[in-house]
């Protein structure tokens, strides 16, 4: 029997096979697969999804479809692969097979009864490349579970495999579930209260609707989209130079989350927010045009200036832009198709390059933008000038420790030309064998000199500056630079020029795309990107943001791969219910709100981590790809910071501005020389992780280690990895330390004098529950010998580490 | 003698021997039990090797070739004179080159050493006795001559940041050798740590088990290795019980979630590693022979001499990959090389001869390749107006590079330079063809060693690098 996995699809009949086959493979094909072929493809991680153990498998096939076409070797990949025919060349980094041993593989397939294949290798381009038409909603026949379509398109499925969904989850469970999806951080105790005890029928929707107003909402989901467009405040490279205005684009990305700002006006402004003709409606917010700030998505890829490669790097700066943008929107890996023809997409090379051509007006540019209501104008302003005056005292005092050093250097030789010995002080400071200086007088002048260089960093940050990019076209110029197809992507190797255009795979052809906006001095060539991204015509769009979406609810995606649409990447589990979706989405406006609406309240969603029968299910849909139950969902990095300190009481709520700079160990801080790392304040540090300065070449430990994004390509989605040094992190790290030694204080101060109650309350703040009388137990020998702060600050560090604590059931 | 490791040395052994044999029991099943799931655990390699560790001394900013193993007697012939650069118009630096240049004999002598007879400088008195277990290519070529780009280029195969390095792809490929140490450590210089920090040992598109550890040799090994503020043995006993008894407990009924499983036994690693670490690194139990061998006890030597000796420490124990480097940017000699390069050599001649004639000595040499290079060679010439404080630039037309130990061969030499050390125009390689022969003789085929990323299978070498077939035995 051949399994029907993610590529079931493509046979469309399950052929029986009768033995005569199975001993033409045992025979003549299995000897020579196993001596080249096996090492790379077989096991779990088979290369290409494919795996050559037996006939089923080669039938079945991998990413490229079924290795063999029995009775037409042919046409069979495993024949064109191993003749060189398709590429790369099988086996790959082995010598080629000899003619003899291919001559006996297609014999033997040749000798195969052909069978019957409706096969359909381009049904997933078809479907890819066309825009989705809203698909009837099935009735599945336990029709009583059906809380909204989404639970007839999953229940049909699952109707279809014999299975039933998993019973509902606990109500305590959902409520952990739901917020820390929602706004990342646990309930606090009376918020827990209200929803468990309140037993009317649509306490959940309420509390969904609640957390979907919730401010805290923004932060926890501009992450996902930071984490998309590889957001970072710094160049990367050597001097990883700071950019200093870049979290007006983080705080943009929130505002849009949290005014639920229609995605296609989102998708507008972060390609062509200065050129757009539509003023943004603001849902809800007040109506400010935050284009140029939105902008910032095209510059938020490492780069850096140098002189010596200008072209080579603009070409760099567009190749990257082109190639996250169609990764972000369209979720194809038009990237891939730089060099040469795309190996699996139908996007010629050319197609790089004409959708490289949108951006070729454009280039860098820091634009002043006066700060919005929503970024606290005001407060903006006051900043600024108190630190404007802070640098005057400061620059007075360094002015005055230098004139009395000058002075004293002046004084320490007897020469004739003092002056000369007096300019000389920078070149004293820079000897550190220099002994006319007293170690008293080079930390005085070191405090001094720092104190007014942290004041000019701030002030940086506090300019009405966007990130920003602007345009070069007519009249400025004579004409818009052309754009050439590359050879190989080389600079030098100019091709034929082209007109910016669209994958002629989506529309059917290949003529320049209409530039109906282009003006004196613009080019209007984003703005006819941005408009054709979310237009009707295009079949991705939509698609790939529900799909975005759903993976953050359900922690997969119905396309596993949700960068990568195409042929390479995951085939979708529903892709009626995706399309149904995208077609919702658009309907309703492009409102993200209303798609988390729909998913959360949707019974698909509410249901348990555990199944009756999983382990039954388990065996042929052993990635849950039927949503038989819920997906076990692991908190984020950032999730799990925040919620320890909303637990301790330690969390600083305050939002949006410049980030916070976190206490760096000093033996890793003396290894920066290209930049100063000034921690902030005590209570600055406090603030939620959305909010940390995004250096590249530093992340918080407790980031590093939870496999947050790593900020130098989009992340579509962050690996879960558990290794051993998260451990030594979380149970040893400064915020550990910290946190639990608040935690238990805030115990103390809410549950009184009594163990008992003490660490019920520790277990309720933390789980949302009480113990078990063995946890109790457990617990309460800690007590021995301990204070009871003391008892329960080793309670609390148990406590953020549990597995409890760090999954969502 | 560092008395503070060797006091938690003490405390842990103790630790572990308080809980007992009980717990090692219990971990040994729940490694069991998890061995398919370890991404660390050790795979078999693609084809037999004889290395089985890897130690890679990165010389940071880019060593004068013609300086230390690559003699150019016609420097000394063209020396203050004028080199031809009409033909090299095609140079990534033309700002450089468009000032008058002059050429620049070497300050240092060379002599031939060994059975082999190899050309080495003053420079290196120590390594100079080791040549014949040394294995030079003398031809490797970058493709971007600034600092980040380069190492980048060395330790990814790209010139731009987030690729995973050449550390995360051997640890993915073969897994480590020792379960209680991390398989791939790093061992940077403090006073100036490798521009873009982590990004270069990092694990890019592959998962973060394979990123980088990045140890100190002063102070607590690892980050977090030990509780901060200091907790009493019996705190961290206590909280590691109940730890396991929650953790275990919650276990129950929810065999839906294997990784429940995988951070139990995480915990349990670090655990192991807390007592494990501080003794593997443990520099102050060293006798006086070795110490000396890697001048430990010398303040000019101990930085690099005592990672080394943390290296060998490691590749014992069954770390897999091991990566050493310089202060960022500390060959980068532009001007005052004499100065510059005397200082860098010495800093790290004696703690290399040391490491490789320990090795020998123990007889991990053949199973431990050891990779030293920088992240581009550098110029015969430099501008004219600095020639009384003369240096070299950047040169990415050549590099010399060598192997010992690990099934490299020994005492040859590969390729050849032109006339004045300028260009590789024998035997040419790129870095990926280093790339490909360090996996090749770790036991990996870089063309099998892939890992699907953004819609296509990515490898260390892209598509594909030629093995350094004369530098292998």
């Amino acid at each position: 029997m051949i399994r029907t996995g993610i590529l079931g699809a493509i046979l469309a009949v399950t052929p029986v096979w009768a033995a005569p086959e199975d001993t033409v493979f045992r025979d003549r094909i299995e000897p020579i697969l196993k001596a080249n072929c096996t090492a790379c493809h077989s096991g779990p991680q088979a290369q290409a999804g494919l795996s050559v153990a037996n006939l089923a498998d080669l039938l079945k096939g991998g990413k490229r479809g079924p290795a063999i076409s029995p009775g037409r070797s042919s046409q069979s990949l495993l024949v064109q692969f191993v003749k060189g025919e398709k590429n790369p060349r099988m086996p790959v980094g082995g010598k080629p097979l000899q003619d003899g041993l291919v001559a006996a593989l297609a014999s033997a397939i040749d000798s195969m009864k052909p069978i019957k294949q409706a096969v359909a290798a381009n049904d997933h381009a078809n479907w890819v490349f066309s825009a989705p038409v809203a698909p009837k909603v099935p009735d599945p026949n336990q029709a009583a579970w059906v809380r909204n379509p989404i639970d007839a398109f999953v229940l049909t499925k699952l109707e279809a495999k014999g299975f039933t969904p998993a019973p509902f989850a606990s109500k305590r469970a959902l409520l952990r579930r739901i917020y820390f999806d929602l706004i990342g951080l646990p309930p606090t105790e009376e918020e827990s209260r209200s929803f468990l005890d309140d037993e009317t029928p649509d306490a959940y929707e309420k509390l969904v609707d609640k957390l979907l107003a919730d401010r805290h909402y923004g932060e926890r989901w501009a992450r996902h989209w930071l984490d998309l467009v590889r957001f970072a405040e710094s160049d990367g490279f050597a001097i990883d130079g700071e950019r200093p205005t870049a979290w007006r684009y983080r705080d943009y990305v929130i505002r849009a989350f949290n005014d639920d700002k229609s995605y296609d006006i989102f998708v507008q402004e972060q390609l062509a927010g200065d050129e757009m003709q539509r003023r943004p409606a603001v849902r809800g917010g007040q109506i400010e045009n935050e284009g140029l700030l939105a902008l910032g998505f095209l510059r938020m890829g490492p780069f850096e200036r140098d002189a010596n490669f200008d072209a080579q790097l603009r070409l760099d700066w567009l190749n990257e832009m082109t190639g996250t943008t169609t990764q972000v929107f369209l979720g194809l890996t038009v990237g891939c198709a730089r060099c040469h023809d795309h190996k699996y997409d139908p996007i010629p090379q050319k197609d790089f390059y004409r959708m490289q051509a949108f951006f070729a007006a454009t280039r860098i540019d820091e634009r002043p933008m006066p700060f919005l209501e929503a970024e606290g104008r005001l407060a903006m302003r006051q900043t600024l000038r108190r630190l404007e005056d802070e640098l005057e005292t400061a620059g007075e005092r360094l002015k005055g420790i230098e004139k009395d050093l000058r002075a004293k250097l002046a004084a320490s030789k007897q020469t004739d030309d003092k002056k000369a010995e007096a300019n000389n002080l920078q070149r004293v400071l820079a000897d550190k064998d220099n002994r006319t200086l007293t170690a008293e007088e080079r930390t005085l002048h070191q405090g001094a000199a720092e104190r007014v260089q942290k004041i000019t960093l701030e002030m940086a940050r506090f300019q009405p500056i966007a990130y920003s990019v602007n345009e070069v076209a007519p009249p400025a110029v004579l004409e818009i630079e052309p754009t050439h197809v590359l050879a190989g992507g080389e600079r030098s190797a100019k091709m034929a020029a082209v007109e910016p255009g669209f994958p002629q795979r989506i529309t059917g052809n290949s003529e320049a795309a209409k530039i109906p906006f282009a003006g004196r001095y613009r080019s209007g060539r984003r703005q006819a990107l941005a408009e054709w991204l979310v237009s009707p015509a295009n079949p991705l769009t939509a698609r790939v943001m529900v799909n975005r979406i759903w993976q953050h609810h359900f922690g997969e995606g119905l396309v596993r791969t949700p960068s990568d649409f195409g042929m390479n990447g995951e085939r979708p589990s529903h892709p009626e219910l995706l399309d149904w979706l995208a077609t919702q989405f658009v309907e309703k406006k492009w409102s993200v709100k209303a798609m988390h609406r729909l998913m959360l309240t949707s019974n698909t969603y509410r249901q348990s981590t555990r199944h009756p029968d999983a382990k039954t299910i388990g065996e042929s849909d052993p990635d849950n790809r039927l949503l038989s139950r819920m997906n076990w969902l692991r908190i984020e990095s950032e999730v799990l910071r925040d919620s320890i300190l909303a637990l301790s009481g330690g969390l600083n709520h305050e939002a949006g501005g410049p980030g916070m700079f976190f206490r760096v160990k000093d033996e890793v801080a003396q290894g920066f020389q290209m930049f100063k790392w000034y921690p902030s304040d005590e209570k600055a540090q406090l603030r939620r992780s959305i909010y940390a300065f995004q250096r590249r070449s530093l992340s918080m430990p407790l980031m590093e280690v939870f496999d947050a994004a790593n900020m130098s390509e989009s992340c579509s989605r962050r690996s879960v990895t558990t290794v051993a040094p998260q451990a030594l992190t979380l149970l040893n790290g400064e915020l550990t330390a910290l946190e639990s030694k608040r935690f238990a204080a805030r115990v103390v101060e809410l549950a009184g004098a009594d163990p008992g109650r003490q660490i019920v309350k520790a277990f309720s703040l933390a789980l949302l529950r009480e113990p078990s009388s063995g946890e109790l137990q457990a617990a309460r020998a800690l007590y021995e010998g301990r204070s009871p702060e003391g008892a329960l600050t080793r309670l609390s560090t148990v406590l953020f580490n549990l597995n409890e604590f760090l999954y969502l059931e | 003698m560092n008395p503070e490791w060797n006091r938690r040395h003490f405390l842990y052994r103790s630790l572990v021997g308080a809980g007992g044999l009980a717990l090692m029991d219990l971990l040994n099943s729940d490694l069991r039990a998890a061995a398919s799931t370890n991404p660390l655990a050790r795979k078999a390699p693609h084809h037999a090797a004889k290395a089985k560790s890897c130690i890679f001394l990165t010389m940071l900013g880019g060593v004068a070739q013609m300086d230390t193993f690559d003699p150019k007697p016609a420097l000394e012939k063209f020396d203050n004179t004028v080199l031809d650069w009409s033909n090299e118009k095609r140079t990534d630096q033309p700002d450089l080159y468009a000032k008058p240049r002059l050429i620049f004999r070497s300050p240092w002598k060379f002599s031939r050493y060994g059975k082999c007879g190899m050309d080495v400088s003053e420079l290196f008195p120590n390594l100079a006795t080791c040549v014949d277990e040394m294995t030079f290519v003398k031809t490797i070529t970058g493709e971007n001559g600034n600092h980040p780009a380069a190492t980048f280029l060395m330790n990814t195969g790209l010139v731009l940041p987030g690729r995973p390095s050449v550390g995360a792809w051997v640890t993915y490929g073969l897994g480590t050798l020792n379960q209680n140490l991390p398989g791939f450590v790093v061992l940077p210089d403090y006073r100036a740590l490798p521009f873009s920090g982590s990004q270069q040992w990092g694990a890019g598109f592959l998962p973060a088990s394979y990123q980088g550890t990045m140890m100190q040799w002063k102070g607590d090994p690892i980050n977090d290795l030990l509780p901060s503020g200091g907790l009493s043995r019996k705190d961290m006993q206590d909280q590691m019980s109940l730890l396991r008894e929650y953790n275990h407990a919650y276990l129950d009924g929810n065999f839906t979630n294997p990784d429940l499983q995988g951070r139990i036994d995480a915990y349990e690693l670090a655990f192991r590693m807390q007592s494990e670490v501080p003794g593997v690194l443990n520099v102050a139990g060293e006798d006086e022979t070795t110490r000396k061998m890697y001048g430990i006890d010398d303040e000019v030597t101990r930085s690099f001499g005592t990672r080394c000796l943390m290296a060998r420490q490691l590749v014992e124990k069954g770390t897999r990959f091991v990566q050493l480097y310089t202060p960022s940017q500390s060959w980068d000699s532009h001007t005052d090389i004499l100065k510059g390069h005397a200082k860098n050599a010495k800093e790290v001649d004696l703690p290399i001869a040391g490491l490789i004639k320990d090795l020998r000595r123990r007889n991990l040499l053949d199973s431990t390749l050891i990779v030293w290079m920088g992240e581009f060679g550098r110029t015969p010439d430099h501008p004219a107006d600095l020639r009384d404080k003369a240096g070299r630039d950047h040169n990415t037309k050549a590099m010399t590079m060598f192997f010992a130990g690990g099934g490299a061969k020994p005492g040859v030499t590969v390729g050849a330079t032109d006339e004045l050390g300028w260009k590789a125009v024998d035997k040419v390689f790129r870095m990926r063809d280093v790339h490909a022969t360090i996996l090749h003789l770790m036991g990996l085929n870089d063309m099998r060693l892939m890992h699907y990323h953004a819609g296509r299978n990515m490898r260390l070498t892209d598509t594909g690098g030629e093995v350094i077939r004369d530098a292998v035995a």
